[in-house]
């Protein structure tokens, strides 16, 4: 295997970004989430990071085009094509599968979306194995390998104070090859995954799901949330999104940012009308989502089980709690 | 050349395309009709009866409206005031430059409807969808069997559609046309009551239904279309709901698994009792 010692990713990132833009995880202003490198960055290797790499595809607020609007005059222009490939370096394999659901939703079913299949093309995924869980991760109960992600061009494997590097699609062995003269080919085993804290058995939950609608079940789960959508903010797999106008003057530019079926504007109509009126509603909406519509009409999961609305959720909502109670009700 | 469903997929979908309002209807109090051209007076897209198409006035905002005819070189939509976008629609004058992107949808089966008696029911402004597939069954007039219309308004003001309602529709071969408004009003000779009951008085026998109105029409009109024994196939409706994308990625127009601006707005009551009642 093709490896580098942890203390020379900073000169092989430094390499890449001569030729692209190299988000890494990293710690900013005390949040860890991907950022492009730069000289002084302060790496995040140690845990995954809190804030996932969605934003690299689906930023949080993203400029769509541009329009002027004066009188009876309308002008829609769009906004000139960004450029350049990216390199996403360290991504989880719970991340990696966020980014296969993303995929579906973004690339499938009749339309693509163009903005975000720029951004995806543009990219180069570079996985990165587990070998501590942390104390909310539960992705290999969720049909996930924490040594080996999904889609990712290049595997990266953590082996202590070097990381091992396995090129999987052509574009991984290209860019490989870039950074040839900083890696040394050496025999290395892939350590072993530590024991998960946290669990969650999924297996006949979405089926079962087809009949608990007007469980009651739900009063209880909706109980102590309080609709903040922190969950859905953190969530790698989250896709919902608004649309919306910033408009000075005579000129505007349509936005999209992310949105989340918690909040009552999400649904409520012009006129008033509210197909999900209260938190029971919208509660209900999202765990449905992730572990019984998604699967039905994609065939996975929308939960790869990355533990980060377990770790923020301020009256700890837990999704494996709620799978269990799914499993345990009549 | 109009741009046909599969164009759309090719350019951005998300980014609607400059056109022009070329006439306005005032239908009733609170409903006008647009007519809407590219600025080369073309189609702006070739619907299907049923489809969607997303609406803007960009500074203020872009909506979700079904698109109830379409003519040689424009497309039409009859919209009520009741929010900040469709309010400011009703203050613009004929000339007024929009963005448009569509269709989107399923739209209403037209090739199952082929050959069979169509019994048309509508609430308010819930005839504008419907209307898409009456006129294209009047443009096909031989692909269909009777056309039959029962539709209904709070009063005489509020009827969507006037001229088709007295004029152009009587006057179709093989159509019948019933009007009805809630209450009594001075100048009204016609019949009085709740569509519902209207349509089981009227005792049409069609071989499909298609409704679409108010929440509280469809729940009390659907008992009365079992007493007459349609199967749950020929029950065909339509909704709405809040969209924001168009094309099954914004999130919010979900029932259970199915996005209405997708996998809709056209359902059959026997898709529909497959979904959970969330709409």
């Amino acid at each position: 295997m093709k490896t580098v010692l942890k203390t020379k990713l900073p000169e092989l990132f430094e390499k890449l970004a001569n030729n692209y833009t190299v988000f890494v995880p990293a710690k900013i202003e005390g949040i860890s989430r991907f950022a492009p490198y730069q000289n002084g960055l302060e790496l995040a290797l140690e845990e995954n990071v809190l804030m996932p790499p969605k934003d690299i595809f689906f930023p949080q607020t993203e400029k769509m085009y541009k329009f002027k609007a004066k009188d009876q005059y309308l002008e829609i222009e769009d906004l000139p094509p960004e450029e350049g490939q990216q390199v996403i370096f360290g991504v989880r394999s719970c991340d990696l599968k966020s980014i296969d659901c993303l995929d579906q939703v973004f690339l499938t079913k009749g339309f693509v979306d163009a903005f975000y299949q720029d951004k995806r093309d543009r990219s180069i995924l570079i996985g990165l194995s587990c070998v501590k869980p942390m104390e909310n991760c539960f992705c290999s109960s969720m049909g996930v390998d924490p040594q080996k992600g999904v889609g990712a061009d290049i595997q990266a494997y953590d082996l202590g104070d070097k990381v091992g590097f396995e090129a999987i699609t052509e574009k991984g062995r290209e860019l490989l090859g870039k950074i040839e003269t900083l890696l040394v080919e050496e025999a290395a085993s892939v350590p072993a995954v530590e024991k998960f804290v946290l669990t969650a058995d999924i297996e006949g939950v979405p089926e079962k799901l087809k009949n608990m609608f007007d469980h009651p079940i739900w009063d209880d789960i909706c109980r102590k949330c309080l609709n903040c959508s922190v969950c859905a903010f953190v969530c790698p797999t989250c896709h919902c999104f608004d649309i919306a106008s910033e408009v000075r003057g005579e000129d505007g530019t349509k936005i999209r940012c992310w949105d989340t079926c918690m909040f009552d504007e999400y649904t409520r109509m012009a006129g008033g009308h509210q197909p999900r009126p209260g938190k029971k509603e919208r509660v209900r909406n999202r765990f449905m989502h992730k572990l019984r519509y998604f699967p039905e009409r994609y065939d996975m999961l929308l939960c790869t089980g990355c533990g980060r609305c377990v770790a923020k959720c301020p009256v700890n909502l837990d999704i494996t709690a709620v799978i269990r109670k799914i499993k345990e009700a009549e | 050349m109009a741009v046909t469903a599969e164009d759309v997929k090719k350019i951005n979908p998300l980014v609607p395309i400059r056109a022009k309002v070329i006439k306005i209807v005032q239908e009733t109090p609170d409903v006008k009709t647009f007519h809407i051209s590219t600025m080369d007076d073309k189609k702006p897209f070739d619907p299907m009866p049923g489809q969607l198409g997303m609406l803007s006035l960009p500074a203020i905002g872009e909506a979700m409206f079904s698109v109830t005819n379409k003519g040689e070189s424009h497309i039409e939509m009859a919209i009520k005031s009741v929010g900040q976008l469709t309010e400011a629609l009703h203050e613009i004058e004929v000339g007024q430059e929009v963005g448009i992107r569509g269709p989107y949808g399923n739209g209403f089966p037209v090739d199952y409807c082929k050959g069979k008696d169509i019994l048309f029911i509508g609430g308010g402004i819930g005839l504008a969808p419907v209307r898409s597939l009456i006129m294209h069954c009047i443009k096909n007039r031989d692909d269909y069997g009777k056309l039959t219309v029962v539709y209904g308004a709070r009063s005489k003001a509020d009827l969507c559609f006037k001229e088709d309602l007295f004029e152009n529709w009587p006057k179709v071969p093989n159509m019948d046309v019933f009007v009805t408004i809630d209450r009594e009003e001075e100048g009204w000779d016609g019949h009085v009551g709740f569509v519902p009951a209207y349509v089981e008085e009227l005792a049409p026998k069609p071989q499909v239904t298609v409704l679409c109105g108010p929440p509280v029409m469809i729940k009390f009109t659907l008992p009365t279309l079992q007493k007459m024994n349609f199967k749950d196939q020929d029950i065909i409706t339509t909704l709405e709901l809040r969209m924001k994308c168009g094309i099954g990625k914004c999130g919010r127009c979900n029932i259970g698994s199915c996005y209405v601006c997708l996998d809709g707005p056209v359902f059959t009551m026997e898709q529909l009792k497959d979904l959970p009642p969330e709409y």
